[in-house]
């Protein structure tokens, strides 16, 4: 889709699709808030008495959106909460009573700083001053997790982010804190510079046991200048040779933006799906907070039915859409997946040979499937689950044995590759309705669990910066 | 979802067995019998599955107390939904041995074998008085029959006067269909000796039977072609032949299906439902 000039933009409201609340961008306070289709797209639209008005395009495909409630599975609680509901949904985070949903994944951001100054950076980290912030202790992180382990009991996937967290002088002890928990999938988000540089950093994730997750927008130069502000590729690529050497398996995380790196989706999974030490790729439409610096129009945004559709189009061999089924624990729009099985030629999603649509959906089944699949399912089909991970591998067994497929197919099955499209929302986009069901929590100093969309669209983020600031006596 | 099993297949009749009508039929129902078969397939075994039965029980206007002839009723998926959902009375009919048990077992499982029964024979010689159903189910497998006129004639037969015939089967326009797709195999994969819609309209006016409604359903053979090609292109990948000792190797079998789902997209192939009174 071509981008009019604004100016040429008129906002012309279609049918409504429901109420829901949402924010303004600009003073943050809470606003009745309509879903509506326009143009076969879903904008979430509100007017602020002190702003004006806003809306965002939540949802590229109007018709696919009416479908996904079927997908909603019905919430599950924590084991604790941190917060009491004071000021409302979402000024109360930290889990307040009225979140519907326990935490599948839990961030610790460890520091602000950072070995790159991507323009597109939510949490507004960087070099030099940019950087000034905090960097958190190894007992602040330990303290963390412990927070972590209180809400879940067994929580399966914890993910140390910054910042970049790999330049955290204790970066090693804390991802072995985590591991020494019991969680068993413990990832290290990161743009992969001090993997490339330092030799001796991947055999160390190895020994711990640490899944990388590596910022790895596209190959192009234009791409890396627009979201990263410099070519990286090669220091990726060596990135990335260093994990397969050490036996360190990585998740390619491409933040993707139309106009900018959208061509690029079936390059990137092309290359993931050959590469030895690659087990999945996460594809997330750019979030539009922090110090986000591109011309960018919220009527205009990627949503994930454009990514999955761009996808489809640049891999017709190997993908359609329905083979990205929603992730059900999380509102379905925020999250779809797919398991690709591959053999160095062909590529077959895993939803062309178990029907994952019908064991998933809530809503149309007369009968209830198979538990014990289902299970497996919404643990495979979850923000807990990254390809290659012990607790996935057994998931895809189990599914693979109860649907039939022969013991010569389960063990091949089982490698399944993660393909992952995921949006997070952002100061224009945030629906409270959708908050309230967010299974990514930021685990933050004091304790609380934040949901990942609040933290960076409501001020919390923000909040916590100041506070870790003071507390280190830093600008 | 239908099981595989992982040992223990009875080996499959032989390319030569095709040959001659008996090991056509022979061949024809130890195919469709099979559990891989119907892992690629799908339980109901034709185009649309439960849909598409419900749809031409629907259009033949069956319902509750009717007495059903379910003819090549398979492991009698369609012969049991029209007892559950419509309480007819049914008899399903198969040549394949293995079939009938299976499908004599499943309806003992689902508590419909007071009102369901599976018994084998040919369905050019059907081993029923005249006049006795009031309506006939057939679908997708009149295509494999070697003698279709003479079925559609044993049809016709046992259907009582005004009772109604629900035909669904796969529609070709053998002028435009590529030579792979008109041989032995073919014809065993329901396309080879496929007709086209007016020579099944011919077939059953021939037979005696008045061409009520038909009701195209391309869009049924192009989803149940694209499954198989993706069960058949997941066996590949994994390294599994799903038929030991077929006369079709996994390999060839995804070029077979290749090609049929061309000649679905090009207009060449599809599936139809037609409705005909007695």
């Amino acid at each position: 889709m071509s981008k009019p000039a604004i100016a040429e933009q008129r906002w012309e409201p279609g049918g409504s699709l429901g109420r829901t609340e949402s924010i303004c961008p600009r003073c943050k306070r809470v606003l009745e808030a309509e879903l509506l289709e326009q143009d076969g797209r879903v904008v979430l639209s509100r007017t602020c008495p002190n702003h004006g008005h806003f809306a965002a395009v939540v949802y590229g495909n109007a018709a696919r959106y009416r479908e996904l409630h079927r997908f909603d599975k019905p919430g599950a609680a924590p084991l604790e909460r941190q917060t009491a509901v004071v000021g409302g949904c979402p000024h109360d985070c930290g889990i307040c009573p009225e979140h519907a949903q326990h935490a599948c994944l839990g961030i610790i951001e460890v520091n602000t700083a950072c070995n790159l100054d991507c323009p597109i950076c939510f949490a507004d980290s960087g070099t030099g001053p940019r950087g000034h912030g905090f960097s958190l202790s190894l007992a602040q992180v330990e303290s963390m997790l412990d927070a972590f382990v209180a809400a879940e009991g067994e929580p399966e996937a914890v993910q140390l982010s910054g910042g970049e967290p790999s330049i955290h002088p204790e970066i090693l002890e804390m991802l072995g804190a985590a591991k020494a928990r019991g969680i068993p999938l413990v990832m290290l988000n990161t743009n992969g510079i001090r993997l490339a540089r330092d030799r001796r950093f991947a055999p160390a994730l190895a020994q711990i046991g640490v899944h990388v997750y590596l910022q790895f927008d596209g190959f192009e130069a234009a791409t890396q200048d627009a979201i990263r502000g410099t070519d990286v590729t090669a220091e990726k690529l060596r990135a990335l040779d260093r994990c397969a050497e050490a036996g360190v398996t990585v998740s390619l995380a491409a933040a993707v933006e139309r106009g900018i790196n959208e061509h690029e989706v079936g390059a990137i999974l092309a290359f993931g799906v050959e590469h030895a030490a690659v087990t999945g790729v996460f594809f997330q439409p750019v979030t539009h907070s922090g110090r986000f610096r591109l011309d960018a129009d919220p009527l205009y945004k990627l949503t994930n039915p454009d990514v999955i559709d761009a996808i489809c189009a640049q891999l017709p061999d190997w993908f359609r859409a329905d083979d990205f089924v929603p992730v059900p624990c999380c509102s379905p729009t925020c999250r779809s997946a797919t398991f690709a099985l591959y053999d160095g030629q062909d590529l077959l999603p895993l939803p062309r040979l178990v029907d994952v649509e019908h064991y998933l959906d809530y809503v149309s089944n007369r009968a209830v499937p198979d538990p014990a699949v289902r299970e497996a399912l919404e643990g495979l089909w979850s923000a807990k689950a990254a390809g290659g991970s012990a607790p996935v591998a057994e998931r895809l067994e189990c599914v693979a044995c109860a649907t039939g497929m022969p013991p010569e197919l389960r063990d091949v099955a089982a490698r399944g590759f993660m393909v992952v499209v995921q949006d997070f929302q952002d100061p224009y986009t945030l629906d409270v309705g959708k908050l309230r069901k967010c299974c990514v929590a930021e685990i933050v100093p004091d304790g609380r669990l934040i949901p990942f969309c609040a933290y960076n669209s409501v001020g919390y983020r923000e909040q916590i910066r100041a506070q870790q600031a003071i507390g280190n006596g830093a600008p | 979802m239908s099981t595989l099993p992982a040992a223990g297949l009875d080996p499959l009749p032989s390319l030569a067995d095709l040959g001659d009508d008996a090991g056509r039929k022979r061949c024809c129902a130890s195919v469709y019998e099979h559990p891989a078969v119907r892992w690629l397939l799908g339980d109901e075994l034709h185009p649309g599955g439960e849909a598409t039965t419900r749809r031409a029980l629907e259009l033949a206007g069956i319902g509750p107390g009717d007495r059903l002839l379910d003819v090549a009723c398979g492991h009698g998926a369609s012969a049991l939904l029209a007892a559950r959902e419509l309480g007819c009375r049914v008899v399903g009919l198969e040549y394949g041995a293995r079939a009938v048990q299976d499908a004599t077992a499943a309806a003992r499982t689902a508590g419909l074998d007071a009102g369901v029964s599976f018994r084998r024979g040919d369905a050019e010689a059907l081993p029923f008085e005249s006049d006795i159903f009031d309506a006939v189910l057939c679908e997708c497998s009149l295509c494999t029959f070697p003698d279709k006129a003479r079925a559609a004639r044993e049809l016709r037969r046992v259907l009582r006067p005004g009772g109604r015939l629900a035909l669904s089967d796969v529609v070709v326009e053998h002028s435009e269909l590529i030579a792979e797709l008109r041989g032995p195999l073919a014809v065993l994969a329901c396309v080879g000796a496929a007709l086209p819609r007016s020579g099944y309209e011919h077939l059953l006016a021939d037979a005696g039977l008045s061409v009520l409604a038909v009701e195209s359903r391309n869009e049924d053979a192009a989803v149940l072609a694209r499954r198989v090609h993706d069960r058949l292109r997941g066996a590949r990948l994994l390294g599994v032949e799903l038929m030991a000792g077929a006369p079709l190797a996994t390999a060839d079998a995804i070029e077979l299906v290749a090609r049929a789902r061309e000649a679905i997209r090009a207009g060449a192939l599809g599936y139809a439902i037609f409705i005909a009174g007695g």
